[in-house]
């Protein structure tokens, strides 16, 4: 339903009359490097990966909030590029995004009824009785009930956990075929999280919705996402299906992630950090893997070759090193059951 | 237009911002019904018995006494009032439309749009009101319009600063991107969702701006070059002084300065009332 | 930081050289004949020609503006319609006069109003705190030649305390030289305007200072300061008054031209022989060079003031980084 190949989005680091006179000017930070996804109908792919590695990036992408500046997003065949310009108000009645913070994300001067409306009147709606009957309805598919209650209060009065449904309700209104997730619950209560996650797992369910749910919390993938990617440094180094990838995953770093999830029981033994240092600058890119500098397992042939996305036991990994017969490197993580 | 109720509300909750509504409210049913109600025309020379009434001092007949050439004192301030109002409120109006607008396009689209207006309003950062003012009404004649144009030209550089200062950092709340990805044009979002949160500071900057240009109108009238068609607070004191009697004629002399301090004092009221909705820690905890 | 001088300096030029364009055409194109005023058209015309070409008036427009920019580069301002001296003679000495009032009490004005504005903050909600909150506000609304008036009525007419106006006793001859400024007539005269004036511009800076020093109180680093166990006194002026001087300071710069802005005002109140005065007075006698040339002087003085603010608050701010 939605393919894109080779996205990339780098940003200048000089900007404006400077970068006439900087010596910087050529160097960029290369948020988004070339990554290729695909999401079919009804399904969740997520999207994981530390602070900086392009994965909010590639959500702004997806959403048109950012222009790439390579490569290529067809939704439904569509060319998504010529599509936005054309036409930006049919192409957000196909897609919507569910952002992070329910604080900043809705407007504080409109109600709860306004905010969830917004988008029906921006997209030239003018019936007055239809709009109230689609946000109400929206309102209610998200747990706000009862709705006609919720309708009059103002946002900095409802909890955390229900602004994100707010946030969620608006999303749904326009009756999007896509959503773009970036990370829904990542400011929210733990109590609330799987709340949310499974409102959203209901929601893609019933509506055979498509959603790239991008988070850094591992734990949550599995309850929701049919496959996950993740991304490190701009690239996505490994794809699959959660079991897969949590469960045996073939790339260092994924190792590394699915290691650093801390468990409740005191007797799991947990390997040692298997990497070192810190995530390398954006601007300067290493030859070769780019994770080389940080790898247990790299080396010199690995400063060499730039390593791409290639199968590997029935998913895709960017790492030399891995093949078939390398062993899954994590004792047995401890990871919630699907439907928790 | 729910900013101008939320204002009034927010006003009237503090004693101060109440009495300052109250008492702006007063003057502007002055300005309104007081030439109706003075008891004299504002230029008319006053005779009893043949005689020109000079300098009377304040009495049943002229509650205000009268001036030099026999005018009621009163009567002036009746109608000085309507002139203060209407400059006040026509420059803070002037000053709103320009300085909001400017702010909001220049503070959202940023860029050359942004770099130019922002130019434009430096260029003139160190021209010295007042003398550019008497100069400009010398040579093009003295008229309320020019004044309030050339006020109005003034002041909208400060408004539009802290408008454009106020978007900048109101751009990168993710709601704004929320709104631009419900379709919404460049424009839509502009107005319908950031100007909604500036309205504000906005407000505050345009009681500012009312009390300023009353203050600035009175001083130009004062020093002689007001609309000589019009009774104003400033040229009733400058009359005053004209005739060399403003230290033997108190009644004429202090009750216009009196007005425009109260008049202005409550405007200030107002705006500081109103200033706690926009900064939460001045609010009386 | 030399980028961000030259860039001001750049700006300041643009703004100075569009200013005197402006006054220049001002004068020139609008209606009202500037010569008008000297020459009458009663005269006879070779003696209207003479005067013209005295004045320089006979010349083609762009010739006079060129003439106009390079004598002012020079400050040869040219010479006075109404008495025919040189206009630079004329504005020295009133120069003077006006930055002897306005600077000292400027400066005076802002640092009382800071420490005023600090103590309100402090001891926010006490009844003199009340109490003068409401008074500055009065004070920033009743307007400033009221506000002399009524001195001078209380403090001089009526008390007797204080000379009604002028800088030196009436009938006295103003000493040329700059001895009059330290004789004790000539602080007897400052005196009023001088607090009259500084009183005016108290209040702004108080009101400022105090709403900065409301929203400092409110920083974690001020309750910091308390646990440390400082003494009251300490925390309010080491620490909590010196962060609250930014919002302050950026306001010097507009403060300046205010000021000389507002000079008109007080010097007419106060007969104050100053730059203000002089522009009122040739505005009335139509003597076009003295207005033009007051006027400039007034705009230049401002703008380097703003501009000399400004350099001075990047270097009080360590955060601000000019790009």
């Amino acid at each position: 339903m939605l393919e894109a190949r080779g996205l990339a989005k780098r940003y200048p680091v000089v900007t404006g009359l400077r970068s006439l006179f900087s010596a910087r000017r050529d160097s960029y930070v290369h948020a988004v490097d070339g990554i290729d996804l695909s999401v079919e109908r009804g399904e969740v792919l997520g999207l994981v990966g530390e602070s900086g590695c392009g994965k909010s990036t590639t959500g702004k992408l997806l959403v048109g909030l950012e222009q790439p500046t390579a490569g290529t997003i067809a939704l439904d065949g569509e060319d998504l590029g010529a599509l936005r310009r054309r036409d930006r108000r049919a192409f957000y009645r196909r897609v919507q995004m569910i952002f992070q913070d329910p604080y900043g994300s809705i407007n504080p001067m409109h109600d709860v009824f306004s905010a969830v409306s917004r988008p029906l009147v921006y997209q030239g709606m003018r019936d007055a009785a239809d709009i109230r009957r689609r946000v109400l309805a929206a309102m209610a598919r998200v747990g706000l009930s009862p709705p006609e209650v919720f309708a009059g209060r103002h946002p900095h009065l409802l909890s955390g956990g229900q602004r994100q449904r707010l946030c969620i309700a608006r999303a749904i209104v326009l009756e999007p075929r896509f959503l773009v997730a970036d990370e829904p619950i990542s400011m929210l209560d733990v109590s609330i999280k799987w709340d949310i996650i499974r409102l959203l797992r209901r929601l893609v369910g019933d509506e055979q919705l498509s959603m790239i749910y991008i988070t850094h919390d591992l734990t949550t993938v599995p309850t929701l996402c049919h496959r996950v990617a993740i991304m490190y440094l701009g690239r996505i180094v490994e794809i699959g299906t959660p079991d897969e990838v949590l469960r045996a995953p073939k790339h260092p770093y994924t190792r590394a992630l699915v290691a650093s999830i801390p468990s409740i029981d005191p007797h799991r033994k947990r390997p040692p950090a298997q990497i070192s240092g810190a995530i390398h600058s954006a601007i300067d890119l290493p030859t070769g893997c780019r994770f080389r500098d940080r790898c247990p397992i790299g080396d010199a042939g690995c400063a060499a070759q730039d390593p791409a996305l290639h199968a590997v036991d029935g998913r895709a990994v960017a790492c030399l090193k891995a093949s078939s017969t390398a062993p899954a490197a994590t004792a047995d993580t401890v990871l919630p059951s699907g439907g928790a | 237009m729910s900013w101008i109720v939320q204002f009034i509300t927010a006003v009237r909750r503090t004693a101060s911002g109440r009495i300052g509504l109250y008492v702006f409210a007063f003057f502007g049913l002055v300005a309104i019904f007081g030439p109706m109600l003075a008891p004299y025309e504002p230029f008319e020379r006053v005779y009893h018995d043949g005689r020109l009434v000079r300098l009377a001092s304040p009495s049943a007949q002229h509650w205000l006494g009268t001036t030099s050439l026999g005018r009621d004192v009163f009567s002036q301030m009746l109608y000085g009032a309507r002139q203060a109002m209407i400059v006040g409120c026509a420059t803070a109006i002037g000053v709103a439309a320009i300085g909001v607008n400017v702010g909001l396009i220049a503070g959202y689209f940023g860029g050359r749009i942004d770099a130019v207006m922002m130019r434009i309003t430096d260029i003139f950062l160190g021209v010295p009101f007042l003398p550019f003012l008497i100069v400009v009404l010398a040579i093009t004649g003295r008229s309320t319009t020019t004044i309030i144009f050339a006020m109005t030209l003034i002041m909208w550089r400060a408004a539009a600063r802290v408008i454009r200062a106020q978007v900048l950092s109101i751009k990168q709340m993710p709601f704004v991107a929320a709104a631009r990805t419900t379709g919404a044009g460049d424009f839509t979002v502009l107005y319908r969702e950031i100007a909604p949160n500036i309205m504000p500071i906005a407000l505050v900057n345009v009681t500012l701006a009312m009390a300023w240009a009353i203050i600035t109108e009175a001083s130009i009238g004062f020093l002689g070059y007001g609309d000589p068609s019009v009774t104003s607070w400033g040229s009733i004191i400058h009359a005053a002084y004209a005739a060399q009697m403003m230290y033997r004629a108190p009644w004429w002399v202090i009750p216009p300065g009196i007005a425009i301090m109260v008049l202005v004092s409550s405007v200030y009221f107002v705006g500081r009332a109103y200033e706690h909705v926009v900064n939460p820690r001045l609010a009386v905890q | 930081m030399q980028r961000y001088i030259l860039h001001r300096t750049w700006q300041m030029a643009i703004t100075l050289f569009a200013l005197m364009t402006l006054m220049f055409f001002l004068f020139r194109l609008l209606p009202g004949d500037p010569t008008m005023t000297v020459v009458s058209s009663a005269m006879d015309p070779r003696a209207q020609a003479a005067m013209r070409a005295q004045f320089g008036l006979d010349r083609p427009l762009l010739e006079q503006y060129l003439a106009y920019l390079v004598s002012y580069a020079t400050f040869d301002f040219g010479y006075s319609f109404h008495s025919s001296g040189r206009v630079s003679d004329m504005l020295a000495g009133r120069l003077v006069n006006t930055l002897v009032l306005i600077l000292p009490s400027m400066i005076v004005a802002y640092a009382l109003g800071t420490l005023i504005g600090a103590l309100l903050g402090w001891y926010r909600g006490r009844r003199f705190e009340i109490a003068a909150v409401l008074l500055a506000t009065a004070v920033q609304a009743a307007p400033l030649f009221w506000v002399g008036m009524l001195a001078i009525l209380f403090f001089s007419i009526h008390l007797g305390w204080f000379p009604p106006g002028h800088i030196v006793p009436p009938g006295a001859f103003p000493d040329p030289t700059w001895r009059m400024y330290l004789s004790p007539e000539f602080f007897h005269h400052l005196a009023l305007p001088f607090v009259v004036h500084t009183a005016y511009q108290l209040s702004y800076p108080t009101l400022l200072m105090r709403s900065s020093m409301l929203n400092t109180i409110g920083e974690d680093f001020v309750e910091f300061a308390r646990i440390k166990g400082l003494r009251e006194r300490r925390i309010l002026f080491g620490h909590a008054a010196r962060n609250s001087l930014l919002p302050v300071a950026t306001t010097i710069p507009m403060i300046l031209g205010w000021a000389l802005a507002g000079s008109v005002v007080i010097e007419t109140v106060f007969s104050w022989p100053g730059l203000g005065l002089l522009m009122i007075e040739a505005v009335q006698r139509s003597d076009y060079p003295v207005v033009q040339a007051t006027f400039f002087l007034i705009a230049i003085l401002t703008i380097l003031g703003t501009f000399a603010a400004d350099l001075l608050y990047g270097v009080l701010d360590p955060r601000i980084v000019y790009d």
